[in-house]
Parts: C-alpha cells; sequence; structure tokens
C-alpha cells in the first residue's frame, strides 16, 4: 500500500489545538482512550546494566518494573498509566525475550486493572537492531528479525508498537558535525522517509493483525541527536539554529508513519509531534520538564503545550529517597497530568497551554520554532507540498529559518555566532534545487563518495 | 496570545551565550594566533577553514620552497589545528568547525607521508572503541577526530567490539589509553568485561569512557575507568598522560567534575 499523503492540515488554526485532545483519540489497552479529553502519563525506564545478563533476570527486572509502577499509581490515586518499554537489544534481536518480557508485564497490569480499575496500555518500542558492526542493513536478514519482535510482543501484551528508525543516520551523523544542511535534508527528509514508508507499512500490517496499534515513531536518531549535541546555551559544539532546523525536517519524515497506517499516539522524544499533530489531528506523546533524568533540554514546559500522554522519556531502574526511580518519576508525571486534566475539566486549559509556552517561547531558537503558533506554520509548509518528500522537507527546513529570523527581530535574542550559522544554513537552502531527481542524484553521488558506510541499496536506491 | 514585556521576559530566562558573547569574531582570533612565516601561514590558515584543496596547495608550495614534508605536519598542520583547538577550548568556535579543520589536516597528513619516506612522530598511541552491542558511534567519532586533532595516533576499532578483540588490540598497539564510549545503559556493562580482561592480562593503562547513558558512578566502579563527561576531555586525559599522570586516582582527580 503506497503511503497517503497529507496535503491538508487537520487544525483550522493553531489555537484550536490543546492538550489531551486530539481529532482523532485511539483506544487501546485496558479501557483507555487516548486524546480524548485527558491526558495521560507514559513512564518509560531501562533496566540496570546487569540484568541484561539473561533472559530470567531481564524479565524479573520488569516485572519489578511494573509492579512498582501499577502499585504507586494506586497509592496516590491515578486514573490511567501507560507503561513504555523500549527494547535493550537482547529483547528486539531475540523476539521471545521481548515476547516474555511483554507477558509478564502485561499480566500484572491486569491484575491491576481487574483489582482495581486503573487504565492502562503497555507501549512496546522495539530497537531498530537492522544494522551489523559495520554497515546499516535496513533490508537484509534482520529486516525480518525486527519484524518478529513487533508480532511476538504484539502476540503477547503489547497495545501500542512502536520504534525509533534509523534512516538516513549514516548520512546524518557525517552532515550534523559538518553543518552540511543539504546533507541533513536529504538524510531525514528523503532516506529517513524512504525507509519510515516501509517499515510503517508493515508495522501497522502487524498492528491491524494482532488487534493492536500501530503508533508512530520519532526521529530521535537524528533531530535529538542534533538536540543533543547542541546541548545547553554554553556548549559549543553545535549552533542551537542548525539543530532546530533538523528538528523541522523531521516534522515531514515522522508524518510518514501516519501515513503509512499509524494512528498514535507519537512517541515521546519526537519533540517535532506538535507538527505532526498540527498536521494529522493524531493524539502524541511528548516529554520535557520531566525528561531530565534522561538529558536536558531548553523547552521543559513549552512541549507539554499539546501533549496528549506526558512521558520521562526513560530512567535507570534502582532505588531513590522515594522510592524506586519508576516510581518517583511516574508519580511525577501523573501530578503534571492531573493538572492538566483539571485545566481541562475547568475549561483552563487554553490558558494553562499558553503560560507553558510563554515560559519557554524565547529561551532557545528550537523552543521558539515549536511553539504551537510556529509549529503549525511550520505545518502548512510542509502539507504545502505534501506529495513530495524532498520539498515538504525543504520546505520545512525554510520556514523554519524564517521563522526564527522573524523571532530574533522581535524578543529571540540570538548570538552573533547563532545568527551566522543561521545565514549560512539559509543561503545552504536557497542554493537548493526545486527538483527532487536532481537533488537525489547529486546527493548519492556526493555521499558515495564521502561516506563509507553509505550503502544505497539500503533505500532501494 | 499571551506575551511579555522586555522586561518582563527578563525576570523568566536569560540567554547567557548571547550575554557572554565574546567581542572577537572567529576570523579575528585566528588570525592573531597563525604563525607569521609566508609559507605556513597560508597553510594554517587553510586547516581553520578547513579547506582540503587548499591545505595541499600549501603544503605544495612549501615543499618546493625546500621545507620538508614531514616537518610541515608539526610545523605548519598541527600549528595550524593548534589554533582550531584553542579557539575551540575558549568558546569562540564549535565542533563542526574543529571536525572540517580535523579532516583538512588529515588530508595534509597523508599528503606529507606521500611525498616523504619517512613516518611522522605523533604524540602516542589511543586504541578507541564502541562498546560491545552498541552501534552508536558519533560520540566515538568526535572522540577521534579530537585526539588525532591534537597529534595522537589513534587506532579505531569501530562500534559494537567484542571486549577479546579490544584487548588484542591494546596488547598489540600498546597505547597510552583506551577510549570505550556507550549511548545504552545495557551496554555500557561491557566496559567492566572489558577492564578485568586488561587487568587479567596484567595490563594497567587508564581507560577513558564516556558517552549516552554512561557517567561517573558507574565508570569510577571498575579499577581502570577514568570518566570524561565531554568528547573533549579525551585528548586532554591523554595529554595528561604523556605529561606523567599515569595513576588512575589522580587522572579521577583531574577529570572527575561530580
Amino acid at each position: 500500500m503506497a503511503a497517503k499523503r497529507y496535503t491538508s492540515m487537520a487544525y483550522a488554526n493553531a489555537d484550536e489545538m490543546t492538550f489531551g485532545v486530539s481529532k482523532y483519540p485511539v483506544k487501546a489497552g485496558l479501557g483507555l482512550e487516548i486524546g480524548a479529553g485527558y491526558t495521560i502519563p507514559e513512564i518509560n525506564y531501562a533496566p540496570r546494566p546487569e540484568a541484561g545478563a539473561s533472559k530470567e533476570k531481564l524479565v524479573k527486572e520488569y516485572e519489578r518494573i511494573t509492579t512498582d509502577i501499577m502499585e504507586r499509581m494506586v497509592q496516590v490515586g491515578f486514573p490511567a498509566i501507560i507503561l513504555e518499554t523500549e527494547h535493550v537489544q537482547q529483547m528486539s534481536n531475540n523476539p521471545s525475550w521481548g515476547a516474555e518480557v511483554a507477558h509478564a508485564q502485561k499480566t500484572i497490569m491486569e491484575k491491576y486493572h481487574d483489582e482495581y480499575g486503573i487504565k492502562c496500555a503497555l507501549r512496546h518500542t522495539i530497537g531498530d537492531i537492522r544494522e551489523n558492526r559495520e554497515f546499516m542493513q535496513l533490508r537484509g536478514d534482520k529486516y525480518s528479525v525486527f519484524l518478529e519482535a513487533f508480532e511476538q510482543c504484539a502476540e503477547n501484551g503489547a497495545d501500542l508498537l512502536s520504534v525509533e528508525s534509523m534512516g538516513g543516520k549514516e548520512i546524518f551523523d557525517y552532515a550534523v558535525l559538518r553543518n552540511d544542511i543539504p546533507g541533513m535534508l536529504y538524510a531525514i527528509g528523503c532516506l529517513g522517509s524512504i525507509d519510515m514508508e516501509m517499515i510503517w507499512t508493515d508495522i501497522s500490517k502487524i498492528a491491524k493483525k494482532t488487534g493492536t496499534v500501530s503508533a508512530g515513531d520519532t526521529d530521535c536518531s537524528q533531530a535529538n541527536t542534533a538536540m543533543f549535541i547542541g546541548g545547553g546555551l554554553l556548549n559549543k559544539n553545535l549552533a542551537h539554529t542548525i539543530a532546530v532546523i533538523a528538528r523541522a525536517i523531521s516534522a515531514p519524515r515522522s508524518l510518514v508513519a501516519y501515513e503509512a497506517g499509524a494512528v498514535g499516539p507519537g512517541k515521546d522524544c519526537g519533540y517535532e509531534n506538535i507538527i505532526v499533530k498540527a498536521i494529522t489531528g493524531m493524539p502524541m506523546t511528548m516529554e520535557g520538564k520531566t525528561s531530565t533524568c534522561a538529558h536536558s533540554d531548553v523547552m521543559g514546559n513549552l512541549v507539554m503545550q499539546c501533549c496528549d500522554c506526558w512521558s520521562n522519556e526513560s530512567v535507570e531502574y534502582h532505588g531513590e529517597f522515594g522510592g524506586t526511580t519508576v516510581q518517583c518519576w511516574s508519580e511525577t508525571l501523573a501530578y503534571d497530568c492531573a493538572l492538566m486534566n483539571t485545566a481541562l475539566e475547568t475549561k483552563n486549559d487554553k490558558v494553562l497551554r499558553d503560560l507553558m509556552m510563554l515560559s519557554d517561547r524565547y529561551r532557545d531558537p528550537q523552543a521558539y520554532m515549536l511553539a504551537y503558533d510556529n509549529a503549525y506554520r511550520v505545518g502548512q509548509a510542509i502539507v504545502k507540498d505534501g506529495d513530495n518528500i524532498y520539498l515538504r522537507a525543504k520546505n520545512a527546513a525554510v520556514e523554519c529559518c524564517k521563522i526564527v529570523e522573524e523571532g530574533a527581530a522581535d524578543k529571540l535574542e540570538l548570538s552573533r555566532f547563532e545568527t551566522k550559522a543561521l545565514a549560512d544554513a539559509k543561503a545552504a537552502l536557497e542554493a537548493l534545487p526545486d527538483d527532487m531527481d536532481k537533488f537525489m542524484g547529486d546527493c548519492l553521488t556526493k555521499y558515495k563518495n564521502e561516506v563509507k558506510v553509505f550503502k544505497p541499496e539500503n533505500y532501494g536506491l | 496570545m499571551l506575551d511579555f514585556t522586555e522586561a518582563s521576559l527578563k525576570k523568566v530566562l536569560t540567554r547567557y551565550n548571547v550575554a557572554l558573547e565574546k567581542a572577537m569574531t572567529p576570523e579575528e582570533a585566528a588570525e592573531e594566533l597563525y604563525p607569521k612565516d609566508e609559507l605556513i601561514y597560508p597553510i594554517a590558515k587553510a586547516i581553520f577553514e578547513g579547506e582540503e584543496d587548499d591545505v595541499v596547495e600549501g603544503l605544495e608550495a612549501a615543499i618546493d620552497a625546500g621545507k620538508d614534508p614531514i616537518n610541515l605536519i608539526d610545523d605548519a598542520l598541527m600549528v595550524g589545528m593548534g589554533v582550531v583547538i584553542k579557539l575551540y577550548d575558549e568558546g569562540i568556535i564549535f565542533l563542526p568547525n574543529v571536525m572540517m579543520s580535523a579532516d583538512a589536516m588529515l588530508d595534509g597528513i597523508e599528503y606529507c607521508k606521500e611525498n616523504s619516506g619517512a613516518t611522522p612522530k605523533t604524540k602516542g598511541t589511543v586504541v578507541c572503541h564502541v562498546a560491545e552491542g552498541d552501534v552508536h558511534d558519533i560520540g566515538k567519532n568526535i572522540v577521534t577526530a579530537l585526539l588525532r586533532a591534537n597529534g595522537f595516533n589513534v587506532v579505531d576499532l569501530g562500534r559494537d567490539v567484542p571486549a577479546e578483540e579490544v584487548l588484542d588490540a591494546v596488547k598489540k598497539e600498546k597505547p597510552i589509553m583506551l577510549t570505550g564510549t556507550a549511548l545504552m545503559t545495557t551496554t555500557m556493562y561491557a566496559f567492566k568485561e572489558v577492564n578485568d580482561k586488561l587487568l587479567e592480562n596484567g595490563i594497567k593503562i587508564p581507560f577513558a569512557c564516556g558517552g549516552g547513558a554512561v557517567n561517573q558512578d558507574f565508570v569510577s566502579q571498575f579499577a581502570l575507568g577514568v570518566y570524561g563527561e565531554e568528547a573533549a576531555d579525551a585528548p586532554k586525559i591523554a595529554d595528561a598522560i604523556i605529561a606523567g599522570t599515569t595513576d588512575i586516582t589522580a587522572l579521577r582527580d583531574m577529570f572527575h567534575k561530580h
């Protein structure tokens, strides 16, 4: 099935969007309806390093994690929770491991649901294992194992299926360290989108077959790499005006999952999900101030503005003063959701949304572009040429530059360095052709020559 | 839509990078640091600008004028790279500039080697790898580029490297330091295995570890571990080692920040 491209916006205007409400709510798991008028905490965790030594140890670790979370939710009186298990590589490389973990977790969740009525769902995020030591192997033997991991988890308890896929990453890693904007566009916008269409068509088939939810992807491996390398205000590894362009380009790439059958909720670390929500109307998970256990960002409140599920990214399982980490962080997430749900119930949702957005709006160019009114504009630029994966990615990048420039003329302060990096990026974008075939051909020649680990056959090129 | 006034905004956030930006542009700062020799200057400047072709052109002119190709590595290429590293350390230029300069420097070194029968001397050898089970190698790629930019010979074992293979490489290369990077909590456990294998074989070199989920507490749990919070710490640790600090506790005192 060919992807059905978006050429229009789900929302008539930016102000129509808020948290906890989507155009197309998703029913999942044990009594949940996501994006249907309330927000839901989504806790994500990682086993302690030594737990990966055997399947038995790993299953036991996830049983502890799941029980701890469910117990804390009930103890403090929260009505709903989503658990996200991001696979460690052993669980995806050996699909039966992932399946056993899913089964063990779901058994515990069912017990709590039956006993207390707490609404819950289990997301399993399969690891993108499609590579060997030397090269990405997106379409080789590992692809079968990858799909098998989805199917086995879906058959054994997972309700929501996700992945952080890596198509284009070999080029992106090279380009981002060289301020190479066309390379980033090629990696995320073109190669990433090509790979996304293949995998999400297949994952959506598995979801349909197993009665589970094809939930969506995130450009963690590229846009988040840029954000992570960019770091804080004083870090000197990447201009934030470059990182924001990677983020803008990641939106049309992550959109492909929904064009190929996914229905949401999109995965937490997709900071681009606000743009995707504006285009699709589907529910999205987001993360920000509550993901400081995993990484810092410069928009901790702002990204909460239109979330449907609210996540902590990931935390290693271990003890803290207030309980285990998963108990502490799930409680924090759930209190945030309680506040948002109170705002929804008292019709103060748009006030709270705007307060969260404004508190970070001028903190950084990345935050500025992701403020819901500006994110909506990037969405419009994408759907304008929605049928062309290259042009829509280029449009997103160009609109992003324009938005940040306008911000800089207003109250968004940029350093001279950031201003110059933005100007250089804009010039690089202006020099690009409008013809996708020419761009793809030029990039194929250039990167085959410069990036030795680039294998065009991974993308059917 | 709600918005701030200029005054109210300042009560909520400060963009310290803007407030503290240096007055001098990177180009002006670099100009002050280039050597004045008319044959060396264009090479150093081409390194700073990351222009491979100009580096080779400058080297060609210097060799034609009688300069020794191997000496040009230290006297021109490393001098240019020194300008880049100094400005990076001072926060005047950013990592992509360093990466592009390092690419140009490596092309220049190759050109010098091709034009001389001799082998250039380096500050020492460092073996670098990504932990077994982990294929995320952008951090390792930054580490190797920064080490090379600082004049070290790097033996890059790549990603997803079994502990036994790391041991074999250390035995063969006799490095001053080993580096290990990992993104995930589950794969970083491989560092302990590498550490144990080195000790079993009587090898006690510093093992600098860093990456996404890696933290100082974890690295401090194994005897040879020295935690590097930033990729830029790798050449600094290596420099400390060649300056005489080889004791792990002393290195931890210098580089552990938390």
